[in-house]
């Protein structure tokens, strides 16, 4: 067997992993917290994707910088996203919901290609060509940054999640809202919150990707949909099984992009067929769901 | 909806159909070639809303338009079969392949049957470009023009296949189908304890429709000449599918028809204003439909319009 390449697969599967996880991190929250399927989640991310490509095209700030000014314009951008679009059909049907946030993935999607072109774009920092040699296995520079960024993003999120009385809130809230409104909680704004904080994360998961991947328009769709796949292979909602979900998605891509010829191509198919097979051995996800 | 029509509709309906027929004769080409689209979008958006009937809301109609597509391509390109039977093989497989994936999704409800749509499209779009030797991958396929480009004979045909669909759909509505259908949508449990089998219904919903789908996607193969599968299995098609019944109104006839003349309309104003993301009105009139005008304009039309003119709100 050729160990190298094996272990190179690991590698870059783990490595991307950490960003699908960040991605799909957002959506879990909204998910878990309002149970609403955000469609428009991914172009929150290429917001936050174009926001650090113009930061470093226009004003050389390094992506890593203007990681944390995406997640503040994104939060207001989720904000104002929630309050007027998402809070009047909370309790529309979910086909409503459905509909609504796919309008605004549409929306933004277009307007991307208004205001920026179909080209696609990416952030080459003076340490992008950089890249570490652990034994056999090449990693790039940029790659373990954004890894590791997007583990803390993670590390951040369940913290607040756990520690954070906005965030025990937000779980309260995503365990039972009536509970949680008669105990005290602002139901609204925790909503509001939990939006906010999802956006965010996907505009500093945006900064992520605008480093390792091309950015263009339909990025963040291509992301939503990996983004569902995860979310099915983990169960919907939660949040140790969005990262199993990103793992597994991560690793089948990176061995199929080995192993299988011409696999690079057939990688971005991945998670179509995976997300197809599980939902038709198991209807509502392999980990089921913990929310109706 | 009774069966017999009253004798007014009656003589509107034939004016109509006189006008469908003599229409070529009145109007440029380029206006031609306008309506041409626009009843491809209309067959399109009544298969979409005839699956929809059932409560199966389909965000990867392009995969089946995709099928149709390239079957009539390469049954040209192959063995030069004739266009129409190409077309008409493209909706066969087309119905084909929805019953099978009918029956797969039997068991999703709600999002997760919308999701895999979204999945088929772009599985069929990934297998599609991985495939060049059969299938002509990111280079697509070619067709000489339909009719030696006459863009009349085209018209005609398009105009059948508008008329059948039509006719599918009223057949539908004044039929026991319609109750069916509606029951299933309203209250699958309720339904099937009702007696009726919602897996029966449901893979029939999903055939008729695929059958128009892939006849619209082999038409649209050779009227166009040229095709390539990020364009019949993309988002685009699989949106203006379900953005123009949304905007006319849901589960009528007459809603697909009028969502998409004005969408095409403010389509067609924006693909000569700017050169990208004309699409953006779709985003913006779905999020406007389903905050503001839950039925559709034909909803509006009953609810805000007629009673100005005081006939209350009946239908």
């Amino acid at each position: 067997m050729d160990w190298p390449s094996f272990f190179q697969s690991i590698a870059n599967g783990v490595l991307i992993a950490g960003l699908y996880a960040a991605v799909t991190l957002g959506l879990t929250l909204v998910l878990g917290v309002m149970g609403i399927v955000n469609f428009a989640h991914g172009e929150l991310v290429m917001l936050g994707a174009y926001n650090t490509f113009w930061f470093y095209t226009l004003l050389g700030l390094d992506p890593l910088v203007s990681l944390s000014l995406s997640g503040l314009l994104l939060f207001f951008i989720g904000i104002g996203i929630y309050r007027f679009t998402i809070r009047p059909i909370l309790k529309d049907p979910p086909l409503n919901q459905l509909l609504l946030t796919l309008g605004l993935s549409i929306f933004f999607q277009n307007l991307a290609m208004i205001l920026w072109k179909t080209d696609s774009r990416s952030v080459i920092t003076s340490y992008s060509g950089m890249s570490l040699h652990l034994g056999m296995v090449h990693i790039g520079l940029t790659r373990l940054i954004t890894f590791l960024l997007a583990v803390t993003l993670t590390i951040l999120l369940v913290l607040f999640l756990y520690k954070a009385r906005p965030g025990r809130a937000m779980r309260a809230v995503s365990e039972n809202n009536t509970a949680s409104w008669l105990i005290g909680i602002n139901v609204q704004r925790t909503y509001l919150l939990a939006f906010g904080v999802a956006s965010a994360i996907a505009g500093a998961s945006g900064a992520l990707v605008s480093t390792v991947m091309y950015t263009f328009p339909m990025v963040g769709f291509k992301l939503s949909l990996k983004a569902f796949c995860i979310l099915v292979l983990g169960g919907l909602g939660n949040i140790p099984g969005a990262l199993f979900g990103s793992l597994i998605l991560g690793l089948t891509e990176s061995f199929v992009g080995t192993y299988v010829p011409e696999g690079s191509g057939w990688a971005e198919g991945i998670s179509f067929i995976l997300l197809i097979i599980i939902l038709l051995i198991k209807p509502t996800g392999l980990a089921g769901t913990r929310r109706e | 909806m009774s069966r017999s029509l009253s004798w007014k509709k009656g003589l509107g309906l034939v004016a109509l159909a006189l006008i469908l027929i003599s229409y070529p004769k009145l109007v440029d080409s380029y206006f031609l070639h306008l309506s041409v689209a626009t009843l491809l979008a209309m067959i399109m958006a009544c298969s979409w809303d005839i699956l929809a009937r059932t409560g199966q809301v389909s965000v990867g109609q392009a995969g089946l338009f995709g099928i149709g597509a390239y079957t009539a391509a390469l049954l040209y390109q192959k063995v030069h079969l004739h266009p129409i039977l190409g077309m008409l093989a493209g909706a066969l497989l087309a119905l084909m392949v929805a019953i099978g994936l009918g029956y797969l999704t039997l068991r999703l409800r709600g999002i997760y049957f919308s999701i895999t749509t979204i999945a088929f499209a772009e599985a069929l779009s990934v297998i599609w470009l991985m495939t060049p030797s059969i299938t002509g991958g990111a280079m697509g396929v070619s067709t000489p023009p339909l009719f030696g480009g006459n863009r009349e004979h085209a018209y005609y045909l398009i105009l059948t296949l508008f008329g059948l669909v039509l006719l599918a759909l009223w057949l539908i509505e004044s039929s026991r189908l319609n109750f069916a259908f509606t029951a299933i949508r309203e209250n699958e449990e309720v339904a099937n304890v009702m007696g009726i089998n919602p897996t029966r219904y449901k893979v029939l919903a999903f055939a008729i429709s695929a059958f128009f789908a892939g006849f619209a996607g082999g038409f649209y193969s050779h009227y166009n000449t040229y095709i390539i599968p990020y364009e019949v299995f993309g988002l685009g098609i699989s949106i203006a599918c379900l953005v123009m019944p949304i905007f006319g109104g849901l589960y009528t006839i007459l809603g697909p028809i009028i969502g998409t003349i004005l969408i095409k309309a403010i389509e067609e104003y924006l693909r000569v204003t700017i050169s990208y993301g004309h699409q953006i009105a779709y985003g913006l009139i779905l999020v406007m439909v389903v905050l503001f005008m839950p039925e559709g304009l034909i909803g509006l039309y009953k609810r805000r319009i007629l009673p100005l003119w005081g006939r209350g709100t009946e239908s």
